[in-house]
């Protein structure tokens, strides 16, 4: 497939990943217009269920980015988001959705390139993998 | 045992420690079901055999809230097996009800049996004393059984896209129903995800998506909490195989954090916490 552009969520933590992703846009560093960034006021804010439901509407991958471990806003945050993604992955891909259309990472505010860097590979690796939404089993 | 079980609720009742005793009775066309006893002539009604297979820690979700506003909730005493008192062991400690406000009755247990049929959880099943009890009835068994994930094992060295075929199959057959969901004493949320209008987040349509959705969310939900009854298969009109997603997360958990669902009433549930210190990989 290519001319096959992924839908790819995202859900940037507002006190680092965002304006990370801020960063990348004024230093002028392109990535691809895959991803859709949603503003979420920490990575913890994120609810499994945000993913599923992004899943369930055709988003091809999901992104969550928030602070370093010892970095959030808000103490622990992310140690929380960390584990309840170690276990979504696991079970999303239990379930028959490739692990690899979800991405957990930390992005500073101060990595632009990083996160610019980070959209490339994900969009290549969701690429790879094909469309999610809508696809049809064969039964 | 039976008798020791009903002279216990007899003695309980009369000395009003508790206001309703839960344990089974013989029910319709051989088949055992749940019994609640509030006068101590009726405990002749309790029974115990290898067809109770029920948890019922779920009905002391009707016990949680007084008769009447101002007056203390009731007390009640309870029939366990070693894997409901797991359950039991997650209620105490989310704080749904109070350890004092319940008598538990600890049944050791030899396994429970499905028409006849030993279930393939009680095979695996390697306890058979409860975690928690205020009387344990019954003799230790020597024969255990030991936990082996040799299902869940089964279906993960399949491709991504066979496991995605594989519930699909599964999935297509949920009616919506929610029988999994009110058969478990874990899921007692005033409004469920699954039924919430504002936001809508799983959709009203009984399709593909929505059902996929709610089982994922419904076993997510149930990460580290869980504690292996299978009420939620047995209750299940389509027979769709719960407890492969139930155990996955459990074998998950446990590799993960270390930790078994119910394990005592005091470490809260692995999602509910964290260590700084852990690399989790994905």
């Amino acid at each position: 497939m290519t001319d096959f552009e992924p839908r790819i969520i995202g859900f940037l933590c507002r006190w680092c990943s965002y304006p990370g992703a801020d960063l990348a846009g004024t230093s002028r560093i392109v990535y691809p217009p895959s991803l859709r960034t949603i503003l979420v006021p920490c990575s913890g804010r994120v609810d499994p269920l945000f993913v599923l439901k992004a899943f369930q509407d055709g988003a091809d991958g999901v992104m969550v980015l928030g602070c370093h471990p010892g970095d959030c806003h808000y103490l622990e945050g992310n140690y929380h988001a960390q584990r309840r993604y170690a276990l979504m992955h696991r079970l999303l891909e239990y379930v028959g959705i490739e692990g690899e259309r979800l991405l957990i990472e930390w992005v500073s505010a101060a990595e632009g390139g990083r996160f610019a860097e980070m959209v490339r590979e994900f969009t290549a690796q969701v690429s790879e993998l094909g469309p999610w939404g809508g696809r049809r089993v064969d039964r | 045992m039976i008798d020791k079980i009903q002279a216990k609720a007899k003695e309980l009742l009369e000395r009003g420690q508790v206001s309703c005793f839960i344990g089974y009775e013989e029910g319709t066309r051989r088949k055992v079901r749940p019994a609640f006893i509030y006068e101590p002539q009726d405990v002749d009604r309790l029974i115990w055999d290898e067809r109770c297979t029920y948890n019922l820690a779920v009905y002391l979700h009707q016990f949680k809230s007084p008769l009447k506003r101002g007056e203390e909730p009731p007390r009640v005493g309870i029939l366990v097996k070693p894997c409901d008192s797991r359950s039991l062991n997650v209620l105490f400690h989310e704080e749904q009800i109070e350890r004092k406000r319940v008598y538990i009755v600890g049944l050791t247990c030899e396994g429970v049996k499905v028409n006849g049929q030993l279930q393939e959880r009680c095979q695996r099943c390697s306890e058979r004393v409860p975690l928690v009890y205020d009387l344990l009835v019954g003799e230790e068994p020597n024969e255990v059984g030991q936990e082996n994930y040799a299902d869940v094992a089964r279906l993960e060295g399949m491709s991504p896209g066979e496991r995605l075929a594989f519930w699909v199959r599964e999935f297509e057959r949920c009616i919506r129903c929610y029988a999994c969901r009110q058969a478990c004493p874990a899921c007692y949320c005033f409004e469920c995800v699954a039924e919430q209008l504002d936001p809508l987040w799983m959709g009203i349509a009984i399709d593909l998506p929505q059902k996929q959705f709610f089982h994922v969310m419904r076993a997510y939900h149930l990460a580290g909490r869980c504690s292996g009854c299978n009420a939620c298969e047995e209750a299940c009109p389509t027979g769709i195989p719960l407890s492969l997603l139930n155990r996955k997360i459990a074998k998950e958990v446990e590799a993960l954090f270390g930790y078994r669902t119910g394990q005592d009433a005091e470490t809260p549930p692995p999602l509910a916490t964290f260590k700084k210190e852990e690399e989790l990989p994905l």
